[in-house]
């Protein structure tokens, strides 16, 4: 939805034998431009650009959030990535966190697709399934969380019910390290929502005379779908691909929930570590070990990480998208 | 739930109401007040008793207003961090016990001065989880232990010994082999927490804070953590990692704490629930949790704090407050004239508390928890290393890390 309407306004705004535009603001509507945006920006200052310097700051300290920071240089980077004494399991953080962004992100982008194309076909009822389709978006987090331990339980689960009847047997899917990615990557995909609607814009944004075209050609269905659908579709592919690989590399609420289990139980991050996230890593290292300054070093680490990331897929990814 | 939410509606307007009265009567009168940090109620009747207890305060003292915030308790560390942080600080409040050797060590809470209470009032386990370096930095409000819950349709007498329990677990499992002999706990935080009640049981200590060793890939360690290994034969995790396995007759035995017993008997009301004392291997022992309070260094009105904290654990106060924080009362003097009151559920627990033992006074007891012990027990029982490789390299790491290397 989005990035169609974006790729299309430089081709309006460049369009030929238009008049240069004269500069028109004076000096009073610059004050009055600054006005009207300096609640935005005192938002951007307030909560994004000051916290970020002071993380920054605090990167270099070995905050506690208790006593005064002491200055200690580069260590807490150099440590976190070389001291396995220090941090254990920094690198396993790393690794889960990698393997779920390969697992989740290829599995939502295909879900939400496959929703969307469903919906896109059918003529009734669309926004009836299109709610049912959204609903595990809009729900708790904590909810979420309770219900899947229930369908992932070894002895009741639904889950292992619904393989049994094709005959695979039993998993115990949140205790088996093996398994812990895989089945928080599923979780995941059923909460598409999002990506689904954007996909149906995109399908929506296909002109039908295209598909007609095609039709009258003599192209089947799964034509239609390579050589039309999946091109047409590719800058909402791309978009979504972008900010899905951004939000799995953060994942952090439903690891927690998952593996809490309530009653204040301290989350260590599911057997053997198999579930510890890099984002659920920092936040034991801020709000349970007091280094607050290591944990800071860790997000400047991931944010430096998603930066070169998402670069190099503006650079390997959109040229062929476009 | 509709009927909880209900009557937690109903409590807090109650609350509300009572809250508003006291204010209406004593405010014009106070002159000083006193902000305590505490968790947030487990149960509406929970809320009374401080309330009661609060109000028992300030008559006592004239001009004194006790303000009391309620933080639930997940989120009680991060509030109380950035407070510390910003100076907006309590003048006293509740700590988990792990903490206060933290706090204690880089100043942000203060020593208690001599003579504020009688040391042997209390239980020497609850106290000595308030002490850093042979000074005391805050008192036990309560203190809780974890001892064996069993079903007694399948297991008809509880297992005193280490060699009881492997054998009852066994058979429990070998007659129906859909059920699990107990439930074994698990390698991480909570699991950690647990473990050195069954090290001290074979005669243990996890380390020796004065003398800077660290002791759990001793024998008595290393025997703890085998049986755990030992049990795990007959109490498969397939079945143990359903929801709610024991409650659900699906295993013959768990470890929990007093906080369960409630929740059982409410919701699991056919269960034939008995509680016995952690089995042991040479002489009985527990864990020990529960919450302390302290008094920090950037609060005021310090004398004014430790006379509540005093006030909360003396012996006429202390079993309602633990009762209501879901523990045990720390005053002995308590706990023994109200021992009666305890059901007998609860004896086990107050039996077990008497030689109850405290986690090991380093700041960094947590995240050795968490981080080295907790993936230890884990490799153990997972078949990954021995329990002497295991408990030996999470030695190493943690000399390592407290720099123990001497």
């Amino acid at each position: 939805m989005a990035t169609p309407a974006l790729a299309e306004k430089p081709a309006v705004t460049s369009r030929p034998g238009r008049r240069p535009r004269r500069p028109v603001f004076g000096r009073r509507d610059h004050l009055i431009a600054l006005l009207l945006i300096a609640p935005a920006i005192a938002y951007f200052v307030v909560f994004l650009l000051y916290p970020a310097l002071a993380a920054l700051y605090y990167s270099f300290t070995d905050w506690d959030l208790r006593t005064a920071p002491n200055w200690v240089g580069v260590s807490n980077y150099t440590d976190l990535l070389f001291d396995q004494a220090k941090y254990p399991h920094f690198w396993q953080s790393v690794k889960v966190t990698l393997q779920y962004t390969l697992i989740a992100v290829p599995l939502t982008l295909g879900t939400a697709l496959c929703q969307a194309l469903l919906l896109n076909t059918i003529r009734r009822g669309a926004n009836v399934f299109r709610l049912l389709l959204f609903l595990p978006v809009v729900t708790a987090e904590a909810a979420v969380g309770a219900i899947w331990r229930w369908l992932y339980d070894p002895q009741y689960g639904l889950v292992n019910v619904a393989l049994g009847l094709v005959g695979i047997p039993r998993q115990n899917w949140l205790n088996t390290p093996e398994l812990v990615i895989p089945a928080l990557a599923f979780i995941a995909a059923w909460q598409c929502g999002i990506s689904m609607i954007i996909y149906l814009a995109g399908l929506k944004g296909i002109p039908a005379s295209i598909r007609e075209a095609a039709i009258i050609d003599g192209a089947g269905p799964v034509q239609r779908f390579r050589r039309i659908v999946v091109p047409m579709l590719r800058p909402t592919t791309f978009y979504l691909l972008v900010t899905g690989v951004i939000a799995a590399l953060q994942v952090f609420g439903l690891v927690y929930v998952i593996f809490s289990g309530g009653g204040g139980r301290s989350v260590t991050g599911g057997p053997e570590q198999s579930g510890l996230t890099y984002v659920l890593h920092l936040y034991l290292f801020a709000f349970r070990y007091d280094a607050m300054g290591a944990a800071c070093a860790m997000s400047f680490i991931l944010f430096v990480f998603i930066l070169v990331i998402t670069a190099l897929q503006f650079r390997f990814l959109r040229q062929e998208a476009s | 739930m509709i009927r909880r939410v209900i009557g937690t509606a109903a409590a807090m307007t109650l609350l509300a109401g009572l809250a508003a009265c006291g204010g209406g009567s004593g405010g014009a009168a106070a002159t000083t007040t006193l902000t305590y940090w505490m968790f947030q109620d487990r149960t509406p009747q929970a809320g009374e008793v401080i309330e009661k207890l609060r109000t028992g305060f300030e008559q006592a003292n004239k001009g004194v207003s006790v303000k009391i915030v309620k933080i639930p308790k997940d989120d009680y560390n991060t509030k109380l961090g950035s407070a510390l942080a910003s100076g907006s600080v309590p003048d006293v409040g509740v700590l988990d016990q792990p903490l206060v050797s933290r706090f204690a060590l880089d100043g942000t809470i203060k020593e208690m001065p001599a003579g504020t209470i009688d040391e042997k009032a209390f239980y020497d386990g609850a106290l000595t989880t308030n002490k850093v370096g042979g000074k005391l930095y805050g008192l036990p409000l309560d203190h809780t232990t974890v001892a064996l819950f069993y079903n007694k349709a399948l297991v008809p007498a509880p297992p005193k010994t280490w060699e009881d329990l492997k054998r009852v677990t066994a058979e429990v499992h070998q007659k129906d082999p859909k059920i699990a002999g107990m439930v074994v706990p698990k390698g991480d935080g909570y699991g950690g927490w647990m473990w050195p009640g069954f090290v001290a049981g074979a005669g243990g200590q996890m380390a020796d804070v004065e003398q800077k060793k660290v002791l759990f890939d001793q024998p008595p360690a290393v025997e703890a953590l085998q049986l755990w290994v030992d049990l795990l034969k007959s109490s498969p995790r397939e079945i143990t990692d359903s929801d709610k396995p024991f409650e659900n007759g699906l295993a013959g035995m768990m470890i929990s704490g007093p906080w369960d017993v409630a929740n059982i008997k409410d919701q699991f009301p056919d269960l034939q629930l008995g509680v016995a004392p952690l089995p042991y291997k040479t002489q009985p022992a527990g864990n020990i949790g529960g919450e302390n309070a302290v008094v920090f260094t950037k609060g005021s009105h310090a004398e004014l704090a430790w006379k509540w904290l005093a006030y909360l654990t003396n012996s006429d106060n202390n079993t309602e407050l633990a009762q209501a924080l879901g523990g045990f009362p720390s005053n002995v003097a308590a706990a023994e004239r109200d021992a009666a009151t305890f059901g007998p559920d609860q004896a086990a627990f107050l039996e077990q508390l008497k030689v109850a033992q405290a986690r090991p006074a380093v700041p960094q007891w947590i995240q050795i928890n968490d981080e080295i012990i907790a993936p230890a027990l884990e490799s153990a029982l997972s078949g990954k290393a021995t329990a002497q490789q295991a408990l030996s390299d999470a030695a190493a790491k943690t000399r390592t890390l407290l720099g123990w290397t001497g």
